[in-house]
């Protein structure tokens, strides 16, 4: 049923084409000049068919479902929904959907499979009406550019009027995604803070995300302090860069200066091979391999060892920022201009010396630039530590213990059954908001730092 | 013209610096250097001009195994420094370069102080015991560089900042302070104005008293200007090498001659 | 040739040179002290990734074969009469036909039965019935079939179950394994490539889990990520290259698509959630979601090495064709955007090649849900290839860590497959200007 549109706007689009073609070519063969090629008449026809009845269908299929449900769970007899929060709404709203599939279970009410009923007919009438809707505008929009077929209409630039507009619509696209990013966070967050004080959620040394399920329940009121997942994040992080940083950075001075051409073109497609495993097979390494041989190397020289630590967690990350550090190392070295290399040697230093006095310290900004956009990286990645560091936020900064993360914390309160109503779905929006604020910052400044660097050598 | 050539290096023998013999040199396919042999003699400066391409500033690179750093150069023939073989296997190109210092044709200071740019050679080397005597070295080299008055009260500031003729004489005092004897300039001028130009030339004019210097150039007037030797490069061979005043007023060779005025380009 | 002695004397500055060469051996020194430092540091990148790959090859190729058992089952009339079908006691019947080749068991009593009986997979009796609901003739057959074996005899037969092992820390007991070794006597063990690997969805039970339903999810999320951010991805960069002005908004726009390039996967997963799945109420677990997400993921890969594509033609191109009259879109869409495309097509399979390795928004939106089922469509609920390596490490039965290395190696396989297409196209088509 949902394809129906789609070929109708397919239909109308070639349909369109034709007749413009055609009627441009016919004035063409009456002994007019044309203003434009006969296949721009055909394109701008098709394209003004396009664009609008494409935009009209997806929009459609977009609000349908939300608007139809709508109106359901307003149809419904009064009374039926007193007493239910949004959950218990949610759920009959699920109910009656999987009644109209005809998956019952139990006996459910009659109002429900009234409501079943309705629904059925509704998507029925909006499947129709949306074809009925499609074919009128298309009609309409055929005509309308039927009726423009002239011999000086300026077919070309109106074509390249309208894709010049979609590629500025394409253009901002970046921009609404950061726009919906922004606003989607700020918006969770802002209700988050309703039920948690912005100060218990910056300063507070506590997080228990635990919510009573219901009103009687004895439960922990649940603490929502940020500093001791920061703290985890941290953790992880230093160990990944003191992993990462120094083995990235001697490879790349190796690669850049030191290997023979062959070595160089087998390690650098390699170390590319390492960057592009996905972070779920890092993280599963992790649990697998590195978490393990960790525990039994910490219990032979007898020291207690948590199952998940930070070592394994932030130790697998670093793998992770391997190659990203040396490449970015070797670019920014080899970005150092080859006088300053003819320099130093011309002077009688060693190439080492040469890399250590001289192409290190003018390639640093580069460098640091790189480390900070792997900083931002180790913030930021998920699977690993979702896999491989703990669950529980402690105030620790012991690598051997067992630690949490912001992005771990966001994972599991999101998985599984979410409604958007409790502190604890909420959190980790405000967790998300941070991890955001964050690593923008850091990016912004290395991004700042890397362009600047580049700049100074062009 | 054989004869005059052989007689003439009787005479200065007493103060060759450099010999080179049958210097071939090969990039890649391209035979870039053919069969070349040259005496630059001490406390003089020669100059090596010639065409675009005529690979004089390649041979000049030979003379300090600048040219090791190039993977597909080879270099073959004999250069001897003090008489020894300056391609040899026991010859440490590092220590070669300390003694054979070079200035190169755009100006290139390190991204550190002006006092870090000087003291760089000092310190690898090792030349320089203590504090006071890297900076009594810095000092001397900046004097020798003809800059120590415009920079002395800004040690510290990046030798980036300072101006395009005042960073080549700043590269001179870099190369002047590692102790060479001989100082390879690879059109030093060709990147500076015309004042920049006139005060760098004036330099090496000075330098003259105390090493020997050989400069690649391609200005003909600035060969006539600074050096007492000169030598025509065209195509890979060495054409034409005598004193300069003979070679601007009374070329033995048609392409020299065609070439100073100003018929090769 | 003359001989040509120096009679220069003692070099001028004898302290200088000596001081030089008495430095060389320790400086010497320290640059093979750098180069091997920085040779141990590629060496240990090298480990981890040989380390990381045999892990994986180690645990995981035991995952591509299954132990099955070949049964002669008798199906009695008695226990699966014909009016009853689809139900019908389709174990009993595999039970008694296995109890028949198992030595000295009395299968009339109750628990030996079933212990017997949990020789074979819970999937056993479902393909039984499934032939017999298809051929209800074969009642009161007997017919030969080849069905797996659950877990524990399939780890046993693979020597992942150690016979040395004390009884009481072995999950397959003494006179199981017995049973086992009984049936391996009468040639009625096999282990055939894992066809179920590929053919099954997801399954609780690690013998029937298969990565059907990941592979549609993540080729419908592939798909919907490719439609939307190729055009998407390719329109902005044309633009932002091409035509846009030099101002503050593509400035903004560029310094924008920058950063989006490095926003944390995880916020991305956020936004599909509150926005495509929160407030337009696109359904959970839906590839489609997942594909509008990695979409928006995606196309800042696919800008940037279309801008590098287009850049890299060199202007002399477009000055011609301008030159000739064509308009500047006709000189972008006629001649520099055909020129740049290998480069356009390399950087959209890598975009699409991280793309499928992302895990952390699906998981937010829900792929990570138990589905047994492959999705017929992109809205229907599924997991993705890399969302079924989350579930599966996750899952306690021993039998899913060889299935999870598996599904890597499927994972991998894939990504290197679109790797090298990237770069046979980047070097087929690579052009020298």
């Amino acid at each position: 049923m949902t394809t129906l549109p789609f070929l109708l706007l397919i239909l109308a689009v070639i349909v369109g084409y034709v007749l413009n073609r055609v009627a441009a070519k016919t004035i063409r063969d009456g002994g007019n000049r044309l203003h434009s090629m006969t296949s721009y008449h055909g394109m701008f026809s098709a394209l003004l068919i396009l664009v609008p009845v494409l935009t009209f269908i997806l929009l459609w299929l977009v609000l349908r479902g939300p608007v139809i449900d709508g109106m359901v769970m307003g149809g419904l007899p009064d009374g039926v929904l007193v007493d239910l929060d949004s959950g218990g709404v949610q759920l009959v709203l699920a109910e009656i959907k999987s009644v109209s599939r005809g998956q019952v279970f139990g006996t459910p009410e009659d109002w429900k499979i009234a409501a079943a009923d309705r629904f059925v007919i509704l998507h029925q009438r909006a499947d129709w009406l949306l074809i009925a809707a499609v074919a009128a505008i298309s009609l309409l929009l055929m005509g309308f550019a039927r009726s423009r077929v002239t011999a000086d209409f300026r077919a070309r630039q109106g074509v390249e009027g309208i894709v010049s507009g979609l590629m500025i619509f394409c253009s901002t696209v970046a921009i609404f995604t950061t726009i919906g990013i922004i606003v989607s966070l700020t918006y969770e967050t802002f209700r988050f803070l309703e039920a948690v004080p912005l100060t218990d959620f910056l300063f507070g040394v506590n997080w228990e995300p635990q919510i009573p399920l219901r009103e009687d329940q004895i439960a922990a009121e649940g603490a929502f302090g940020w500093l001791p997942v920061f703290l985890g994040t941290i953790v992880i992080t230093v160990v990944a860069l003191v992993v990462a940083v120094p083995i990235g950075l001697f490879s790349a001075i190796y690669l850049n200066e030191f290997a023979p051409r062959k070595l160089r073109s087998v390690v650098k497609p390699v170390l590319e091979i390492l960057a592009g495993v996905p972070t779920v097979v890092y993280g599963f390494f992790a649990i697998l391999v590195v978490a393990p041989a960790i525990r039994s190397l910490g219990q032979s020289i007898g020291l207690d060892v948590a199952p998940n630590t930070a070592l394994a967690a932030g130790g697998v990350m670093g793998i992770m920022l391997i190659p990203f550090i040396s490449s970015f190392a070797d670019d920014a070295l080899s970005a150092v201009p080859q006088t300053l290399r003819d320099g130093a040697l011309g002077l009688g230093a060693t190439r080492g010396e040469m890399m250590t006095t001289v192409l290190f310290p003018a390639a640093l900004p580069g460098i640091v630039g790189g480390v900070l956009l792997a900083v931002s990286r180790a913030i930021g990645e998920t699977m690993i530590v979702v896999m491989a560091a703990g669950l529980i936020a402690k105030l620790t900064i012991n690598p051997l213990d067992s630690v949490t993360t912001v992005t771990v914390q966001i994972v599991t309160l999101l998985i599984g059954d979410t409604s958007f109503d409790n502190p604890k779905t909420l959190a980790a929006f405000a967790l998300g908001m941070m991890l955001f604020l964050v690593t923008l910052m850091i990016n912004i400044f290395a991004l700042r730092i890397v362009r600047k660097y580049r700049e100074a050598y062009d | 013209m054989n004869d005059m050539r052989q007689f003439e290096r009787d005479v200065k023998m007493t103060n060759t610096k450099i010999t080179a013999r049958s210097v071939n040199v090969h990039y890649g396919d391209t035979h870039a250097i053919k069969d070349v042999d040259v005496d630059i003699a001490d406390k003089t400066v020669t100059a090596f001009i010639g065409p675009s391409g005529c690979g004089k500033s390649t041979f000049l690179r030979c003379l300090n195994r600048m040219n090791d750093t190039i993977d597909i150069c080879r270099v073959t023939g004999l250069i001897n420094l003090d008489g020894k073989d300056i391609n040899h296997k026991s010859v440490d190109p590092v220590q070669l370069r300390a003694q054979v210092g070079m200035v190169f044709q755009k100006p290139n200071p390190f991204p550190k102080s002006i006092y870090d740019n000087i003291a760089y050679g000092p310190r690898i080397h090792g030349l320089a015991r203590s504090k006071a005597d890297l900076d009594v070295i810095v000092e001397k080299s900046l004097r020798r560089g003809a800059i120590w008055e415009e920079v002395k009260d800004r040690l510290d500031q990046p030798g980036t900042g300072l101006s395009g003729g005042q960073q080549q004489r700043l590269c001179i005092a870099r190369a002047v302070a590692t102790e060479p004897e001989v100082l390879l300039m690879d059109e030093p001028c060709s990147a500076l104005d015309p004042i920049a130009t006139a005060q760098v030339e004036e330099l090496i004019d000075e330098l003259r008293q105390e090493y020997s210097v050989v400069i690649v150039t391609h200005s003909m007037q600035q060969a006539a200007r600074v050096s007492q030797k000169t030598a025509f490069f065209h195509l890979g061979h060495l054409v034409e090498f005598n004193d300069t005043d003979q070679i601007f007023t009374n070329p033995q060779d048609s392409r020299t001659e065609s070439y100073i005025t100003g018929k090769i380009g | 040739m003359t001989d040509f002695t120096t009679g220069a004397g003692v070099p001028r500055n004898t302290t200088s040179t000596e001081l030089v060469a008495a430095s060389l051996k320790r400086r010497r020194r320290k640059q093979s002290r750098l180069q091997w430092i920085g040779l141990g540091a590629i060496s240990v990148a090298f480990l981890m990734l040989f380390i990381l790959v045999s892990s994986l090859i180690s645990t995981g190729w035991q995952a591509f074969t299954q132990t099955h058992v070949t049964l002669e089952v008798y199906v009695d009339p008695e226990e699966i009469p014909v009016d009853r079908l689809p139900r019908g006691g389709f174990d009993d019947a595999l039970a008694a036909s296995l109890g028949k080749m198992v030595p000295g068991v009395d299968m009339s009593d109750r628990k030996t039965a079933r212990a017997v009986e949990s020789i074979l997979s819970n999937g056993a009796q479902f393909s039984l019935r499934d032939m017999v609901v298809a051929d209800p003739d074969l009642i009161g057959q007997t017919i030969t079939m080849k069905v797996p074996v659950s877990d524990p005899y399939d780890q046993l037969n693979k020597g992942l179950i150690e016979r040395e092992t004390p009884e009481e820390n072995r999950r397959v007991k003494n006179n199981e394994i017995a049973w086992f070794d009984a049936l391996v006597a009468q040639g009625a063990i096999s282990k055939p490539f894992n066809l179920a690997l590929f053919k099954n969805a997801d399954s609780r039970f690690p013998e029937q889990a298969g990565l059907k339903g990941a592979l549609v999810g993540s080729f419908w999320a592939l798909l919907t990520c490719f439609l939307i951010a190729f055009p998407l991805g390719i329109g902005s960069a044309i633009y932002l290259e091409e035509f846009a002005p030099k101002n503050k908004l593509s400035d903004f726009i560029e310094v924008n698509i920058n950063n989006l390039a490095a926003v944390p996967s995880v916020v991305f997963g956020l936004l599909a959630l509150a926005v495509f799945i929160g407030w337009f109420g696109l359904p959970r677990s839906a590839p489609f979601v997942g594909g509008l997400t990695l979409a928006l993921m995606t196309m800042p890969t696919i800008i940037i090495a279309t801008r590098a594509a287009l850049k890299a033609v060199p202007p002399s191109i477009r000055e011609a064709a301008l030159g000739l009259g064509a308009s500047r879109q006709q000189v972008v869409f006629q001649h520099v955007l055909p020129l740049a495309m290998p480069g356009v097509l390399t950087g959209t399979i890598i975009g699409l090649a991280q793309a499928l390795g992302e895990t952390a928004p699906l998981l937010l939106i829900g792929m990570n849900a138990f589905i047994t089922s492959a999705a017929s469509s992109p809205f229907d609920s599924a997991t993705a290839l890399p969302t079924q390596i989350f579930i599966w490490a996750d899952s306690p039965e021993r039998g899913f860590v060889s299935r999870t290395s598996a599904a890597i190696l499927v994972l991998l396989g894939f990504l290197v497959i679109m790797n090298a297409i990237a770069i046979y196209l980047r070097q087929k088509f690579e052009r020298k200007w």
